[in-house]
């Protein structure tokens, strides 16, 4: 009677353990989802984090009479007289703003030219997405007026006062930002990167430590060091980057901290990882195949590429699978290797953050962006689900070669 | 008849423990030579010294001369991956790499260097008939060895051995796994093979050992206390420590 008791409360506790860390979880993803999902688009995907401004008058040749622009029936308020259709968003940087929605081919607004300095009035073409920020327009007196942000108020207001007017001067509109594409290619970097340097290094390693090291103090020695690398905190990972790794990186023509800097950095820090799972994944290939092996004079190298490596592949993957795991959710060993810099264009020797990095820039500004860092939060989430299932994926398609 | 193996004075540690103590026997080529004795009493071991694969063994050390074709096999002359191609091994549990049947075959073959298909179809081939497996499995060759039944899995692991045609085939207790059947296929398989090859069998079946060999050498503590021509040992053994063994009052 007492037994079962105790029994059953030992059962109570696991129960109850699990419930609470599914309910964790689920409670982050809620919160994640609830806060962040509705931000989800393919412009936050694919678009630039910065927002570009552009001053632009209509050109000169356009003619009001000949060109004749069509009804539209979509979102937002349009008007068919200048064959534009505006509608009111909220963006990523949490700005209310007055979108395009939709530019008619033939409207003024596809065939202005530049007022930037500099560009030479280059011929612009108003596209949707945009943010429209003031408007210059003649009214029916023939002055021209300025209409201001403040005095557009809203899409619908601004679309009734375009309507009364008489005739378009310039526009000066703004890109949206807050896209990510730029830090989901960084991101993609700094695996590649890393992966490729620390992987044929790590699988090497774990070859020497486990099928031809001999029992010595230097092997045990080397083996302690890498079981104690395990535990450095990556912020030292990250002062050795910058330290030492970045005359490597100036090599190659990079001028200041890179993706290159800190997906070398990235690389010596999976090493381990990569080490010790390769080696966990050796240890439990059967004696038996490497003495059939060798027994049918097979030389120790053929043995261990034909029959030990094919054997030990789920393990490997385990371990880049973690790798992986551990590029997407580093920040301290990138602060220093990276810079916390977004950038819309990343190349490898130049600055970016990854996309956990920028999470945290765009947290730690004046005003933190709860919605937009959700949204990024989720996006990671997919990418790693995404990337397990292609790994995992390789890993069958491996183990199947082999048979 | 020629020998195979001159076996002389091997004394055999691991570590500080002996297992073999002053071993000598002659090998004769185109012979069934069994080994017998209780458990523990340096069998396999010996087995082992013949194609060196005691060399994998942290910390054993082996004494004393084992000729083969004039030249000790333990002499630094000798090359032990070419060794091991000329006597192959089969061990106690079936032990086929996770490939295909046709890799399984292949396989010695291909690390020696061979990458003509039409020559490795040919001797996958061949393999499997000698081992009579080739009906079985013919129509699945790009089928994974792992999918073979035990006694399949072991013929299988013969004829990858005999794919090297190798001289001299050691098996290690190689029916200690199998039902009935599969292992009088094997013992049928031995007398087969005897014709081309040179076979050594560790075994712990009394009857196997007087079906197939043709001489027997009688394991006891690390020593040989008999080793003749198997009539004699199973009729008139000259050692009693022999005879107590083979009538089971023993070990
Ligand atoms: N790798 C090893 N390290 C240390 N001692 C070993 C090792 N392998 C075998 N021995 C010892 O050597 C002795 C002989 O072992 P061996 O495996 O040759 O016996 P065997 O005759 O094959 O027995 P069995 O019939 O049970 O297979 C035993 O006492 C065993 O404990
Ligand atoms: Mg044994």
């Amino acid at each position: 009677m007492n037994r079962l008791v105790k029994d059953n409360i030992l059962k109570g506790i696991t129960y109850v353990a699990s419930a609470l860390s599914v309910i964790v979880l689920a409670a982050i993803l809620w919160y994640l989802v609830s806060n962040g999902l509705s931000l989800i688009s393919g412009d936050l995907i694919t678009g630039d984090y910065y927002a570009t401004t552009e001053n632009a008058a209509i050109s000169p040749d356009y003619s009001y009479t000949e060109m004749e622009t069509q009804e539209y029936s979509g979102k937002g308020y349009y008007s068919k007289k200048w064959g534009i259709a505006l509608e009111d968003i909220t963006t990523a940087h949490n700005d209310e703003e007055i979108s395009v929605v939709y530019v008619d081919p033939n409207s003024p607004f596809t065939h202005m030219n530049s007022l930037v300095a500099g560009e030479d009035g280059m011929e612009l073409s108003l596209s949707s997405g945009s943010a429209v920020q003031n408007i210059y327009y003649e009214d029916q007196n023939g002055e021209t007026v300025f209409l201001s942000r403040v005095q557009m108020k809203d899409a619908e207001n601004t679309i009734k006062t375009l309507e009364e007017a008489e005739g378009i001067v310039s526009i000066n509109y703004e890109s949206i930002g807050g896209g990510i594409r730029g830090s989901i290619f960084a991101t993609l970097y700094l695996i590649l990167i890393s992966l490729l340097i620390s992987l044929p290094i790590g699988i090497a390693s774990a070859i020497y430590l486990h099928e031809y090291a001999t029992k010595n103090k230097i092997n045990s020695l080397i083996r302690q060091g890498i079981d104690t690398l395990t535990g450095v905190p990556s912020i030292v990972y990250g002062l050795m980057g910058v330290t030492v790794l970045f005359p490597v990186t100036q090599l190659v023509g990079a001028t200041s901290t890179s993706i290159l800097l800190g997906g070398l950095t990235l690389a010596i820090m999976l090493l381990p990882t990569i080490i010790r799972s390769t080696e966990e994944a050796l240890i439990v290939v059967p004696k038996s195949l490497r003495d059939g092996s060798l027994s049918l004079g097979a030389t120790k190298s053929q043995t261990i590429f034909k029959v030990v490596l094919p054997c030990a592949v789920n393990g490997i993957l385990t371990g880049v699978l973690l790798g992986i795991g551990r590029v997407i959710g580093e920040s301290a060993a990138l602060v220093y290797t990276t810079s916390t810099v977004i950038s819309d264009n990343p190349s490898i020797l130049s600055q970016g953050t990854s996309l956990s990095l920028m999470i945290w820039s765009i947290m730690s500004g004046e005003q933190p962006n709860y919605e937009l860092a959700s949204a990024i939060s989720l996006i990671i989430l997919v990418i790693v689900f995404a990337i397990n299932i292609i790994v995992k994926i390789i890993g069958k398609r491996l183990a199947k070669s082999f048979v | 008849m020629e020998t195979c193996f001159d076996v002389k004075n091997i004394d055999l540690f691991y570590g500080e423990k002996q297992a073999l103590k002053n071993v000598n026997m002659e090998i004769y080529k185109n012979c069934v030579t069994a080994f017998i004795g209780p458990s523990g009493c340096g069998k396999s071991t010996f087995i082992r010294c013949l194609n060196r694969m005691n060399d994998l063994i942290e910390g054993c050390k082996v004494e004393g001369e084992i000729i083969k074709d004039g030249l000790d096999i333990y002499s630094p002359k000798q090359d032990i991956v070419d060794l091991r191609t000329r006597v192959g091994m089969v061990f106690q549990k079936p032990n086929p790499f996770p490939m295909s049947i046709y890799d399984n075959i292949a396989y010695g073959p291909r690390c020696q260097g061979l990458k003509d298909k039409k020559k490795l179809d040919e001797i996958v081939m061949t393999s499997l008939k000698q081992v009579a497996l080739y009906d079985e499995v013919h129509d699945r060759l790009g089928e994974s060895a792992i999918g073979l039944s035990g006694g399949q899995q072991q013929r299988l692991c013969i004829a990858r051995c005999i794919a090297m045609s190798p001289e001299v085939i050691l098996m290690d207790e190689p029916t200690s796994a199998l039902d009935p059947i599969s292992t009088s296929k094997i013992e049928d398989l031995c007398l087969e093979l005897k014709k081309d090859y040179t076979i050594v069998i560790v075994t712990h079946n009394m009857q196997q050992a007087a079906r197939i060999s043709d001489y027997t050498a009688f394991f006891l503590m690390g020593e040989v206390v008999e080793m003749d021509k198997t009539d004699t040992i199973f009729s008139h053994p000259s050692d009693k420590r022999t005879e107590n063994y083979i009538t089971g009052r023993f070990g």
